[in-house]
């Protein structure tokens, strides 16, 4: 019986979810998510028109409500960010089995990962790309490569090869294509693969291996980017020997030493 | 709830943040060495820089969220209005998803000396913009 929890309940995270928990060993879930669903979420989204103007988590609740009576939802309709919810959030997250992160933006996605490393859960992240031509997903478990890993690994990988290729990670890029958003169709494939990923965790997440740390999958063409439509890029990425976010610490400090060590440091550097 | 309010934040800054700081004030001058302080919960970093000819005194904040979302570096000494100086002259350096390295907060990567450092670099182009009206860097995508 596996309880999820889910940050970003958008039109990304909402496929994804809604794929994932109809699996029946699913039986509770805990998303997070501060949004408002607008009128212009309607193109891309699972929720009907009658739902505008309410939180995305509530909507969520409702959505479950309907097609899963049996499963309980907790909805907490925070920024994963926010200082005043993080106690709350990780009490939910020790509680938890699996994580789903489907944050639109890079600070929630690191955020994502401290949480899942600090309660050592196995998680999974799916990023679509701007204008639908791709997406990756990603499957992350503890002891392995974390978040800023990948995230460093994937950004140079692209740099060396194509150095002046458009970002296609970037909505807010001036190149006008990087601005068109993902079709339904292509947020609805790449979450297809982001579940299936995330429901080999649900089955048997000590022994699952998809056999890649990220995966993208090509949806169009694209110049100077995807030579070619529907392809799949395997990508194993160890772990970092230098990532400030998860290398072993230089010296081991006791939890009962650290307030003594760090008001030493803090006195020190604060007479300079 | 603030970065010395979790084990974590405390582990973080004692591990990675401190080290550095110290590596960057050994036999630095006096003057312009980085000064730490807790406040409210948060680390606060005061320094002076000196690009060119002009010495500014700045602040570098490390909010709860550090190193997840990136340091806050503020100038205190008073400056013209200018390109990318956002309000309570707080410094615009950071842009989710832009194609220039060090324009993208990286945590895995980046310590708040990188911050200091990218400080610098911001001072240094307000100091050719005081003089040409020209931003040497072209703006991050």
């Amino acid at each position: 019986m596996a309880h999820l929890f889910q940050v970003g309940v958008g039109s990304g995270g909402m496929a994804v979810l809604d794929l994932v928990a109809r699996d029946p060993k699913v039986m509770r879930v805990t998303i997070v998510d501060p949004d408002l669903y607008k009128p212009d979420n309607v193109e891309r989204h699972l929720f009907p028109m009658s739902m505008v103007g309410q939180k995305k988590v509530h909507a969520a609740s409702h959505w479950f409500k309907e097609r899963r009576p049996d499963l309980q939802v907790e909805a907490f309709d925070a920024d994963l960010l926010d200082p005043a919810w993080q106690k709350q959030l990780e009490h939910s997250i020790a509680a938890a089995d699996i994580g789903i992160c489907a944050a639109d933006n890079e600070p929630a996605k690191y955020q994502f990962d401290a949480f899942m490393r600090r309660f050592a859960k196995p998680w999974t992240l799916g990023e679509v790309l701007s204008g639908g031509i791709g997406g990756f997903v990603h499957w992350f478990v503890p002891g392995g490569p974390c978040y800023g890993c990948v995230a460093s690994h994937l950004q140079r990988a692209v740099e060396v090869e194509k150095p002046k290729a458009p970002d296609y990670s970037n909505p807010g890029a001036a190149v006008a294509e990087t601005r068109i958003p993902a079709s339904r169709a292509s947020i609805g494939t790449i979450a297809g693969l982001h579940a299936v990923v995330t429901l080999g965790l649900v089955a048997e997440a000590s022994k699952y291996n998809p056999g890649f740390t990220s995966m993208l999958y090509t949806l169009q063409t694209a110049p100077d980017v995807f030579p070619e439509a529907f392809r799949t890029f395997r990508f194993r990425i160890p772990r970092a020997e230098n990532c400030l976010i998860c290398r072993p610490p230089e010296r081991e400090v006791a939890s009962e030493e650290i307030d003594v060590a760090l008001s030493e440091a803090l006195a020190r550097l604060g007479h300079e | 709830m603030g970065l010395l309010d979790t084990e974590h934040g405390k582990r973080r800054l004692l591990t990675v943040e401190i080290p550095v700081i110290e590596r960057y004030n050994e036999g630095r001058d006096p003057e312009f060495r980085i000064r730490v302080a807790a406040m409210c919960g948060n680390i606060v970093l005061r320094y002076a820089l000196k690009p060119g000819h002009n010495l500014y005194v700045l602040e570098t904040r490390l909010l709860s969220s550090y190193p997840s979302v990136p340091p806050e570096t503020r100038v205190i000494t008073p400056l013209k209005h200018c390109p990318h100086l956002l309000e309570g002259q707080t410094l615009c350096m950071w842009r989710q998803g832009s194609t220039r390295v060090t324009s993208r907060w990286d945590p895995s990567r980046f310590t708040c000396v990188f911050a200091v450092q990218a400080a610098w670099r911001w001072l240094a182009c307000y100091e050719v913009w005081h003089e040409t009206g020209e931003w040497p860097l072209p703006e991050a995508k």
